[in-house]
């Protein structure tokens, strides 16, 4: 399953967009405009679509700053404890949303991509576990 | 009457309100799943329902219990289309004289694990486009007698969990409606009503408690497409008692 093309339709039928706007460098918040209500069914639709569990405050960073502030208030680097935090996000990705955290929400279409990359690969490894 | 759905999720399916809504729901052809939370409750439920063998189902759930929110869902699935919460724990203490161990466990068994499975119900329903789920109440929690107060506050923060999820999801055809029953001569309440019975006519405008099924009547009348307007809103059924007490004090 293509995760890119299926988040698109995804996201086209939830914002009511042309899916051919929408790339991985798309900022869901910044650029689609997408509300509190709009997160809850793409939530929703990526657990039905992928059968993947996701919670929503992971997979849409909400607790980006409050784990910055957290860094900083314990004297810890801030990409060492956001790689804990957030691990489904590579280390490139993370300087790129410190670097990025003055132009507003720094959510875009990849990191719900690696998110779901993420789940699917660490079920995968459980289920072998498992057997 | 006419509804959109058939399976139906009863919270608290032990209780006589609970079962008497089951055997209605089997009438109008809906499937009720009713929860229980021990043994004793899965019996009483089967008991009381024999006659209505493969019509409806009944679960486990234990309100304090997370796990079991996982293994109840797992075995509903995904198709829900309506929810009556009828659960709710009994504390009576004055406030100044409460266990703090007991107002602890007591909110969140009642409202956190409560605010769980709405939740989790609300996100299957919104995979569906459609739910509703009614959430029974009280008339003590607009007015509670002294010793009530933790029971109506668990009530009051309940109602605006339902409350704020009409108002959120009503655009994405999940709707809520709170009943608060006064008096119903039924499980808890009987045997108080008898105890009591001057103060019940005294309080009640219509001189009588409401019987059991004047009130499953009512839900069923708010689950049903007729009712499709209420939403996000609380109704009082409790013939009259709130308010009258209210002329009193002005």
């Amino acid at each position: 399953m293509d995760i890119l093309e299926e988040i698109k339709k995804i996201l086209a039928e939830i914002l009511d967009i042309e899916n051919n706007i929408i790339t991985p460098e798309t900022y869901l918040i910044r650029e689609l405009g997408a509300e509190s209500i709009d997160l809850l069914e793409l939530a929703i639709a990526i657990n039905s679509v992928f059968n993947i569990d996701v919670n929503d405050d992971e997979i849409f960073l909400r607790k980006l700053r409050d784990y910055i502030t957290e860094a900083e208030q314990q004297n810890k680097n801030i990409l060492q404890y956001l790689a804990k935090k957030l691990p489904f996000l590579s280390r490139k990705r993370l300087e790129e949303i410190i670097a990025d955290l003055e132009g507003g929400p720094t959510l875009k279409v990849k990191d719900l991509i690696s998110y779901i990359d993420f789940q699917i690969n660490n079920f995968t490894v459980l289920s072998v576990v498992d057997v | 009457m006419k509804f959109t759905g058939n399976r139906a999720l009863i919270l608290g399916g032990s209780c006589d309100l609970a079962i008497t809504l089951a055997r209605r729901m089997i009438e109008a052809e809906l499937f009720p799943i009713l929860t229980y939370r021990n043994e004793k409750g899965r019996k009483y439920i089967s008991e009381n329902l024999e006659d209505c063998q493969k019509k409806y189902s009944s679960l486990y759930l234990e309100f304090c219990n997370r796990d079991s929110i996982d293994s109840l869902l797992h075995q509903t699935g995904d198709d829900i289309a309506f929810m009556v919460d009828f659960v709710q724990g009994n504390f009576e203490s004055l406030v100044a004289s409460a266990d703090m161990e007991d107002v602890f466990s007591y909110f969140a068994e009642n409202i956190s694990f409560r605010t769980e499975i709405v939740k989790r119900v609300a996100r299957i329903m919104m995979k569906n486009k459609r739910g509703r789920l009614i959430y029974i109440s009280s008339a003590a929690a607009k007015r509670p007698n002294p010793g009530q107060g933790f029971y109506a506050a668990a009530k009051l923060a309940s109602e605006a969990i339902y409350k704020n999820l009409g108002l959120e999801l009503g655009g994405h055809g999940i709707t809520t409606v709170t009943l608060r029953p006064g008096y119903i001569d039924s499980g808890r309440g009987r045997k108080f009503i008898q105890d009591h019975s001057k103060e019940v006519i005294d309080k009640v405008p219509i001189k009588r408690a409401l019987t059991k099924k004047e009130v499953v009547e009512a839900i069923l009348f708010y689950l049903s497409n007729s009712a499709a307007g209420f939403n996000a809103t609380e109704i009082s059924m409790d013939g009259g008692q709130v308010n009258l007490w209210t002329s009193w004090k002005k």
